[in-house]
């Protein structure tokens, strides 16, 4: 029996056993650490569950922890990037009656879903009065459910057409007057350039074409209802087929690059950034990073001197474009221990001053109006005119509970978005949704 | 052996490792590569960065990564830890004493070991958010188990198999009973069998996705490869494909440093507990 | 006490002893088996056949985890809306069609590495089996994420590379439509399991008898001769079991979908299919119906192996 190396080897497994040891010690630590609903010395401690950023809404909790001298603390938890993954984690945790979840960044869709479950506590009509004053129309809007204010509006996302301004002189469009999407797509394919556009099965497809189906005059849903089986789509309508048509027309062009059909924001942004970038719809990120590429030396001063904006693209001439409206509304949990903090929280958050603060240091926009007038916002956002005039006309994602089967069934039938056929693809995303809403199908 | 047919050997070696290594090789180029560099479209970063890294261990993205790291290695750690005492000791059995039911054991391990996990993810999620578990240590070492378990107990069977157990019965015979034969005798030699064991069953446990991504929600209990999917450029519509890159070398490197050292052992281990003729 | 030879195994009644100190001897070491085994054994049971029950018993509801409210007995119908739902077929072809593809080329190709290493020289055997185990090892979400970047149009070097394959070009877009999405699944699955199936080959090589081989190369049979009659032949249990394990570990490819397509194009998988229902579209009652489908199918399939192709699991784990 080779007696040595048995001893070498349950010496090592002695020093595993320590180890395994040590780490057993640091689980009980670190459970009780994330066990305590306050701190040691009793001062609540508010959970807000944000969405990933540059760090941006970590300063607000910090900053309004300041400002609430000692009465309670805010600590940020990150949630995951994209919008339904978020939703999943909130919901999941929410069902539990989790009291730990006080504030939650939340993406306006998902917002009636969470208001019908009973997932809100209610917001105190003084609050709900002053976090409405000064907001542009379409985050209240999407911050309302069945007539009634369920959260907080924080800031206000919109897509705006992004321009080359040489490859626009080029084809010979004037800018100053509103553009539609055939216009577009010839003038891209005239100079042979991109028209980025987001045609990945994702959110991002659901947003193109609701603004598509807006800017057309209709809505994905018609008629809208607390009872699954009661909610009338209208991606049959006039409005649904000519915003296919419009999907379609641009897709198939090829201005949108090979990869249309996995293209996301970011993709488009890259593209535009590109030898080939002429046109691209996008939120308002794309300029900050434009920036951040010319500090690194990777992108020209030239390009970005180049960059041109306007109001998001119309389908019909002479009817006025009806944005993307995105962001986040902030909501109070419904089994929060803190509520009247956590409200008094969500109004530092959106502040005048924090929203100004989070537009010029996260490139994300504000709701409140009264920041388009902050100097530091429009040195650093020249184009925050075109963003609150493109604010107000925006219009939501349809508001419902279901809202993950309507967009996901959407996303199912719509892509690839080259291959939508007007007649018959919005016949099929209605009969799946419908039945998919009766739970008679998959999805 | 003919200097010919060595290179052909060697050039067959070669290719193999080629083979193995190119995909790791690619995501520490690309954990190199700098934001902008990204759509280098080339292997190589065109100047090396480690503005990846940065972001992950003290920029941005760090109050996602070192909590998961933290979680990984604790809950893997414990997962294998108890998985093997478990196992241990019934191995030890089945290997060794007389009983009804070790045909049914080993069966059990089996059927546990080829169950789709994504079956029964949904009710332990519900169990769990019931009576707490949900977003907890616990709650991710207990499924762990049903991952390591049923390979753990395999593996070591077939190495106490191999045990000479005269030594345990010569131990009898001086008067020790079957307890103390077993832990004076047997324990020191199967100890190389139980560490090759453990290392098997954290590379399970340290591999499992399905778990981390349904049972947990934060920073509290989310594993890495959970925590991969959350990270995000310098804003929520960038793609965060650099912070990835360089997580995902630095989740590597604990494995690779394993394989190096035992790899041996971990051969010896994978074959020995699933195919014993 | 029974007289143990090598191999030891575990002996029943291996000689009369007088009668009442073998039973009290059987009755502790039956009890003292149980005693160690038992915790393992109810672990298992615990975290597999408790939450299988209640995903059938789940299964059996109208149940959306937002609206607790408005849960219903549904009986089976929920399982009437998947079997007649495409979206299940196709994901169970999607899932086959992985599978097979992956398995068959992961033996095909882990063979090879087997022979290579059966035979390779000594010198550089323990370079070959640590390079082999690093894919073993590697996290598969690592695996996903390094193949999807390697192949993405963005931030990829394989369009660049390989321009040269008809075909391809610096614009071809892997992940846009079904079947590059596949290839690129099955390439990254290949890549991470071809290993595992290629040192269970190697442990059934080195069973085969010298003595055989040997034989047939005086009687003059060439390589490939050797290979059919000989080789394979005594391989056939460590082949199988091989097979039915990577098949069912296919079967639940996972974590490839998630992260490289997502499901998009056709891509998804019946496992894919369970975690959307359930985790993302919390529709407990429909998803456990897909959950319990699945857990079926894995077990006709094992089934099938074990008695069709009488893959002998007791011989292969060291049951004897």
């Amino acid at each position: 029996m080779p007696r040595t190396t048995n001893h070498r080897v349950r010496s090592r497994a002695g020093r595993t056993a320590r180890l395994l040891g040590a780490g057993a010690a640091a689980v009980v630590a670190a459970s009780g650490l994330a066990a305590c609903g306050s701190g040691d010395d009793g001062v609540p401690v508010l959970n807000w569950y944000i969405n990933p950023d540059s760090g941006g809404q970590a300063e607000i909790a910090s900053r309004c922890t300041d400002d609430a001298g000692g009465r309670y603390t805010i600590e940020v938890s990150q949630l995951p990037r994209d919008s339904p993954s978020q939703r999943e984690q909130l919901v999941r945790r929410l069902a539990a009656n989790d009291s730990s979840i006080d504030i939650m960044s939340l993406d306006p869709p998902y917002i009636p879903e969470f208001a019908q479950a009973g997932f809100f506590a209610p917001v105190p009509e003084d609050v709900a009065q002053r976090v409405t004053t000064d907001v542009v129309q379409s985050a209240v809007d999407g911050s309302t459910w069945d007539g009634e204010l369920v959260t907080v509006p924080f800031w206000a996302n919109t897509q705006l057409l992004w321009y080359r301004t040489s490859v626009a002189e080029a084809a010979g469009l004037d800018m100053t007057q509103p553009v539609t999407w055939d216009q577009l797509v010839e003038a891209a394919q005239g100079q042979d350039v991109r028209l980025g556009v987001q045609g990945i099965r994702s959110e991002s497809l659901t947003v193109w074409l609701n603004a598509l189906i807006e800017s057309a005059g209709g809505s994905i849903i018609a008629e809208n209802s607390t009872d699954p089986e009661d909610i009338e789509l209208g991606l049959t309508s006039e409005a649904g087929v000519r915003a296919a048509e419009v999907l379609r027309d641009v897709s198939a062009s090829g201005t949108g690059g090979p990869a249309l059909s996995t293209a996301n924001e970011d993709t488009t942004a890259t593209d535009f950034e590109g030898d080939q970038g002429g046109f691209q719809v996008n939120y308002p990120f794309v300029y900050p990073r434009a920036q951040a590429a010319v500090e690194g030396g990777t992108l020209d001063q030239a390009v970005l001197d180049d960059y041109g904006w306007a109001l998001y693209p119309r389908v019909d001439a002479d009817t006025e474009t009806a944005p993307p409206y995105g962001g986040i509304n902030l909501g109070v949990g419904a089994f929060s221990e803190h509520p009247d903090f956590a409200y008094e929280a969500t109004e530092c958050i959106t502040s005048t001053e924090n929203q100004a603060y989070y537009f010029v240091s996260n490139g994300n926009p504000a709701s409140d109006t009264t920041v388009y007038e902050d100097p530091d916002v429009l040195s650093e956002f020249p184009m925050a005119p075109t963003i609150l005039e493109s604010l107000q006309l925006a219009k939501p994602r349809p508001q419902t509970p279901y809202y993950s089967e309507v967009s996901g069934g959407i996303q199912r039938e719509y892509h690839p978005t080259a291959s939508v056929d007007p007649e018959q693809t919005p016949q099929d995303a209605t009969e799946l949704i419908e039945a998919v809403l009766r739970k008679e199908q998959l999805l | 052996m003919s200097t010919k047919e060595k290179t052909g050997w060697i050039v067959g070696g070669v290719l193999i490792v080629l083979y193995c290594l190119a995909p790791i090789a690619w995501i520490v180029s690309l954990s190199f590569k700098a934001p902008a560099d990204l759509s280098n479209a080339s292997f190589l970063p065109t100047t090396p960065s480690t503005e990846n890294y940065a972001t992950i261990l003290t920029g941005n993205a760090s109050e996602l990564f070192l909590p998961a790291l933290v979680n990984s290695f604790g809950i893997c750690l414990i997962a294998t830890f108890i998985s093997c005492v478990l196992s241990m000791f019934a191995a030890y059995a089945i290997a060794r004493l007389d009983f009804p039911g070790k045909k049914f054991i080993l069966g059990t391990a089996l059927a546990v070991a080829i169950f789709p996990v994504i079956s029964i993810v949904t009710p332990l999620f519900n169990l769990w958010r019931q009576i707490g578990l949900y977003d907890t240590w616990p709650g991710l070492i207990i499924p762990y188990l049903s991952l390591t378990l049923p390979l753990s107990i395999w593996t070591m069977s077939a190495f106490f198999r191999e045990i000479p157990w005269e030594m345990e019965q010569a131990a009898q015979v001086d008067g020790a009973t079957t307890w103390q034969a077993f832990r004076k005798v047997i324990v020191p030699l199967a100890a190389p069998g139980v560490f090759t064991t453990a290392i098997i069953a954290f590379f399970i446990a340290w591999n499992d996705f399905v778990y981390g991504i349904s049972l947990t929600s934060t920073s509290a209990s989310r594993p890495v490869p959970a925590a991969l999917g959350l990270f995000s450029g310098a804003s929520q519509f960038e793609d965060p494909t650099g912070a990835i890159a360089a997580a995902a070398v630095i989740v590597t490197i604990p494995v690779v440093v394993l394989v190096l050292v035992f790899q041996r052992r971990i051969v010896a281990g994978l074959t020995n507990g699933a195919v014993k003729g | 006490m029974s007289t143990t030879t090598s191999p030891p195994t575990p002996r029943t009644k291996a000689e009369p002893a007088p009668e009442r100190h073998t039973s009290d001897r059987a009755k502790a070491e039956r009890k003292l088996g149980w005693l160690l085994a038992g915790p393992a054994l109810a672990v298992m049971l615990l975290v597999t056949a408790y939450p299988i029950a209640q995903a059938f018993y789940d299964s059996l509801f109208d149940y959306r985890l937002t609206d607790p409210e408005n849960r219903s007995f549904t009986g089976l119908n929920n399982y009437l809306v998947v079997l007649t739902d495409q979206l299940w077929w196709r994901s169970i072809g999607v899932t086959a069609l992985i599978t097979v593809v992956t398995v068959a080329v992961e033996l095909v190709l882990g063979f090879g590495l087997a022979l290579v290493m059966n035979k390779a020289l000594k010198a550089i055997r323990p370079v070959l089996r640590a390079a082999i185990l690093i894919p073993y090892a590697v996290i598969t979400v690592v695996s996903a994420f390094a193949w999807q970047f390697a192949f993405d149009i963005n931030t990829g070097f394989i369009n660049s590379w390989f321009v040269w394959l008809p075909g391809v070009d610096s614009t071809t877009d892997w992940f846009g439509d079904f079947g590059t999405s596949i290839f690129v699944v099955c390439l990254a699955e290949i890549w991470k399991t071809t290993p595992f199936i290629s040192l269970l080959l190697l442990a059934g090589l080195a069973q085969v008898p010298e003595v055989l081989q040997e034989a047939a190369q005086v009687d003059g049979a060439t390589w490939w001769q050797r290979m059919r009659k000989v080789t394979i032949p005594n391989m056939k249990a460590a082949i199988m079991v091989a097979l039915l394990f990577r098949t069912l570990d296919a079967f639940r490819v996972f974590d490839s979908i998630f992260v490289m397509t997502a499901g998009a194009n056709g891509t998804e998988t019946v496992s894919f299919l369970a975690y959307r229902q359930t985790i993302s579209r919390l529709e407990i009652g429909l998803g456990s119906a897909v959950s319990v489908l699945l857990f079926l199918t894995v077990v006709g399939i094992a089934f099938t192996f074990i008695k069709g192709f009488k893959v002998d699991l007791s011989q292969a784990r060291g049951d004897s």
